[in-house]
């Protein structure tokens, strides 16, 4: 016999229990339907992210090569040490065994990790040496989430020689993060940050390529899921001659200054110092604050370009330009004579000659070469400064050259115009003749006087001096100043008596005959340097422009010794062994001046 | 004429929930085996195997027993139960932090997982033996203590999950025997008392679980690494999944305890939405079948002892398969039939056993 229980009030609370489970079930399907279907690409990424390391393949810089092909500025290979802390599950003991591996400051490892990326490989060292990748190869298991990267580094092999025409790199700054012209590139990023570096930034950087590769949780690759080549930059050709260069670099030894050489008939850039320089090669893999702090602050200022960034007066080179203005508007002749006592005492002023005892009778060609000051005294007044300025204008003057290089200074061209604009007071018809002679408010840099100099030698066209041979192109054509080719022919006359029998003898060579300009650019007032004549810091600028052959110009020259004391002493010797090394020549100086030019005398 | 095989009750053997079962399983073996394939055991998945059928050979012997002699034998289940539970408290290894294992003959067994199946014995005996139409807090107040007590050895050891997993079980008997809705009220109330005072018992890394759970970027790599992880390897799985053996996350490794605990993550990374859908509805189909063979079982012990091996069973599978997509806090709970783990696969198997006992005498006498 059967006996069945009364399950009935059991099996209708059953009927509850069932419906819970079908809703719970029903209520995880509705989860997975979110995650999987409605979130599915949001996940896919991150699992992407997860797995997938992308790897930069660095594009090698363009390199940078002299107008023969030299090459002045190219890469090496170097290892980098990288690390993704997404892989790292303890972050904290990674950045302190890899500290400790590579012989660095934790702190400086943490200071990067704040401003990286997510998900994009931390640069931790660069340029790491090979005993650095042998203990990280050994520490491989320890610390997956490391690796080394071998990329191409910048190396510039003639150090400091050229280093400021051709710039050097350097880590993308903050600032230059948020220009326009720099958003494709990320924090860490390599851009030029000086010269031609950072002119051609764009052309030179080339593609960067990349590799994804799949990685496991520890971090190690799997394998390779998608590679594109790095697109190397392409490299540019400058105008630079590196032998012309190196002789330009060997002439200023021990001096500080610079000087730049021009091709006359183009404007191409054949060399230019500024000294003392810097090696750029240290800043390619980041220079420490102290050492940046020490080039930044050094009153040297060996940071600054002084061919393009130096502001000097130019002293007497200044009379290449007023001859030239004299001549152009009929103020006088290449015959004009004045005569010369030594000083000329004129709108209640007494102004002297450098040389006190007088020149006596001068005309245009002896004034030049003998840098006679009362000749151009009397050019100034008859000219006066609206025509004076007007032709330094024209001639390059208180404008920027448009040299293809970062930061030009534009110099200054006083008038009455500027003079009321800036210090609301009228001209003085006594600051012109002291304007005359290049001394007064002017100032110009050392490549706005090589562009002066290139004017008289390829008889009056205005060139724009550039580097890049390759580049550009268009509208870097010399302009025509409409000057007349007689003013031209009495101009270059002088120029070629200030180194045959003038102030310019140290430059003299030969075979070739060299046309030049000495002069001296008071640094201070002449009441304090007779209180104290041997302080070097208080000694005149030594200038120097030239160009040859006088024939048929092909280099263009201007010349800065800072406290050279004057241009024939200092620069022109200067001047000199460029020259000869441009045309051959690499011979001592000639024995002393055949000429009748007083060797103290000039300005 | 009770025990021993009868033909009548091979007849009745409930053939589609053991074929349910067994999909289920070996569904498990393959994604033990995509878990593992190319770790540092890729063999887990053959031992997964033999596993089944050692389960196996459990579910055969549970089956055959008549459940009614089994309850007969509460006190006796309850007895060595509590002792196992002792014992393992003070002589199990330490492994981890817990200790949970006890060592037979090279095997290593956690006596908790068999303890649930005791447990729901001794609950279905219990309350079995009650005649009255409903019942008040107070009728619930033996078999709750007795329960409790094994919930508690289990949680000190620590296993949380498991432990937890008790608290279904005798709920849900508790309400089919008649216990009044207003006194289901106060228990629940009761237990999350019980819940408030344990707060400041539990460790750290529980407390920690628990936050992160509430935001897991709070610690990225650390506790909330696991929900994160398993969310990314569902999510990505997308509508029809990134294959066999080729879901990244399982494969490269970011997924944690996937051959265990996360294999379901596994699955729905490799099988996709269809995947999940599939094995979600054979889970539901074994749930509805045994929840059915207590409606047909032939007297009220019959009707409790499957519904609270269902509830348990509920509960875990429910929970594990939450925990995965990232629902609830991480728990070392794994989910029956299919996660890595001996006596995990041999509490649920006997578990289907005792069920299949049931059906096959629901017309016996």
């Amino acid at each position: 016999m059967r006996i069945y229980e009364d399950l009935r009030d059991v099996q209708s609370r059953l009927a509850v229990l069932q419906a819970l489970v079908v809703g719970l079930v029903a209520l995880l399907v509705i989860q997975f339907w979110n995650l999987q279907v409605i979130r599915a690409r949001h996940f896919r990424d991150l699992a992407e992210n997860n797995r997938s390391r992308l790897v930069t393949l660095a594009a090698p810089r363009g390199a940078l090569l002299d107008r023969e092909g030299h090459v002045l500025v190219g890469n090496r290979p170097s290892f980098n040490v990288v690390l993704v802390p997404e892989h790292a599950v303890d972050l904290d003991r990674v950045v302190a065994r890899l500290a400790w591996t590579l012989g660095m400051g934790e702190a400086a490892i943490r200071e990067r990790l704040v401003r990286r990326q997510p998900y994009r490989p931390l640069v931790v060292k660069t340029d790491a040496t090979l005993a650095d990748v042998a203990a990280l190869e050994a520490r491989r298991l320890e610390l997956p989430e490391v690796s080394v990267e071998v990329v191409p580094l910048r190396s510039y092999p003639l150090a400091s020689a050229a280093a400021h025409a051709l710039g050097r790199v350097g880590e993308i700054t903050e600032r230059q993060l948020e220009l326009a012209e720099y958003k494709e590139l990320a924090a860490g990023s390599l851009v030029g940050q000086a010269g031609v570096e950072s002119q051609y930034n764009r052309e030179l950087m080339g593609r960067d390529g990349f590799r994804r590769v799949i990685v496991n949780s520890r971090g190690l690759e799997v394998s390779e899921a998608e590679r594109q080549a790095p697109v190397d930059g392409p490299s540019l050709t400058l105008s630079i001659d590196a032998s012309l260069q190196a002789a330009v670099e060997k002439a200023f030894e021990g001096r500080a200054g610079s000087a730049v050489a021009l091709d006359p008939r183009t404007g191409e850039v054949l060399a230019m110092t500024s000294t003392p320089a810097y090696d750029p090669n240290e800043f390619t893999t980041g220079i420490d604050a102290s050492a940046w702090a020490s080039l930044a602050r050094d009153p040297q200022t060996p940071l600054m370009n002084r061919v393009i960034q130096g502001t000097y007066s130019p002293g007497s080179t200044f009379k290449v330009i007023a001859a030239t203005a004299a001549l152009e508007e009929g103020v006088i002749t290449p015959a004009t004579t004045f005569f010369c006592p030594g000083y000329l005492a004129v709108y209640n002023t007494v102004f002297h000659c450098a040389n006190a005892r007088g020149h006596g009778v001068m005309d245009l060609r002896r004034a030049i070469a003998n840098s006679c000051n009362v000749y151009f005294f009397q050019v100034g007044i008859r000219l006066e400064i609206a025509r004076l300025a007007k032709w330094a204008k024209l001639m390059g003057l208180g404008v920027p050259t448009g040299i293809d290089l970062p930061a030009e200074a534009s110099g200054l061209m006083p008038s009455p115009e500027w003079k009321m604009r800036v210090f609301k007071t009228p001209w003085y018809a006594g600051e012109t003749v002291s304007v005359a002679i290049g001394q007064g408010q002017v100032n110009a840099t050392p490549l706005q006087m090589a562009r002066v100099a290139a004017v008289i030698a390829n008889g009056g066209r205005l060139v724009h001096p550039h580097l890049a041979r390759t580049a550009g192109g268009a509208g870097w054509a010399p302009v025509p100043l409409g000057i007349r080719p007689e003013t031209i022919a009495a101009v270059k006359e002088g120029m070629r008596a200030v180194v045959a029998e003038g102030t310019g003898w140290p430059a003299r060579l030969s075979t070739v005959e060299v046309c030049g300009k000495t002069g001296s650019a008071q640094v201070v007032a002449k009441s304090r340097l007779e209180k104290s004549p041997n302080a070097f810091e208080m000694q005149p600028h030594g200038w120097f422009l030239a160009f040859a052959p006088a024939d048929d110009p092909r280099i263009a020259l201007a010349v800065l010794v800072e406290h050279g004391r004057s241009g024939t002493g200092s620069a022109a010797p200067v001047a000199r062994q460029i020259l000869a090394h441009f045309f051959g020549l690499d011979r001592p100086t000639p024995p002393g001046p055949s000429g009748t030019a007083d060797t103290e005398a000039e300005d | 004429m009770a025990g021993g095989i009868d033909r009548r009750l091979v007849y009745n053997v409930d053939w589609v929930l053991v074929g349910a079962t067994f999909v289920l399983a070996l569904v498990g073996v393959a994604m033990v085996y995509s878990a593992t394939h190319s770790g540092r055991n890729p063999d887990l998945y053959l031992k997964q195997l033999a596993l089944v059928g050692v389960g196996t050979l459990g579910l055969v012997m549970a089956a055959t027993i008549d459940y009614r002699r089994l309850a007969d034998r509460a006190m006796l289940l309850y007895t060595l139960s509590a002792v196992s539970l002792v014992y393992v408290l003070r002589f199990g290894p330490l492994k981890a932090g817990t200790r949970r294992w006890i060592e037979v003959g090279g095997f290593q067994l956690q006596p908790s997982e068999l303890v649930k199946i005791a447990a729901a014995v001794i609950v279905a005996k219990i309350f079995s033996e009650y005649r009255q139409e409903t019942l008040g807090l107070g009728d619930v107040a033996l078999p709750g203590a007795a329960i409790g007590l094994l919930a508690v050895l289990i949680a000190r050891e620590p296993d949380l999950g498991t432990a937890a997993c008790l608290v279904p079980l005798f709920l849900a008997v508790a309400f089919l025997a008649g216990l009044r809705m207003r006194a289901v009220a106060g228990l629940a109330a009761v237990i999350l008392l019980l819940a408030a005072f344990t707060w400041p018992f539990l460790k750290d890394y529980q407390k920690t679980r628990i936050y992160t759970f509430l935001d897991p970027s709070l610690d990225p790599r650390g506790a909330g690494y696991q929900k994160i992880q398993s969310q990314i390897a569902v999510g990505s799985g997308g509508f029809v999944g990134r294959g066999f053996l080729e879901g990244s996350q399982a494969q490269l490794g970011y997924l944690p305890a996937r051959h265990t605990d996360f294999i379901f993550s596994v699955l729905a990374e490799e099988a996709g939405f269809v995947g999940v859908v599939v094995v979600l509805s054979l889970y539901l189909f074994v749930l509805w079948r045994m929840l059915e063979t207590a409606r047909l079982a032939r007297d009220r012990l019959g009707a409790f002892l499957v519904a609270g091996i269902t509830a348990s069973f509920a509960f875990q599978v429910v929970y594990n398969v939450a925990m995965v997509a990232g629902l609830v806090p991480v728990k070392g709970l794994p989910l029956p039939l299919m996660s890595y783990g001996g006596s995990s696969v041999l509490s649920s198997l006997v578990g289907i056993g005792l069920v299949l006992s049931v059906r096959m005498r629901r017309f016996a006498n």
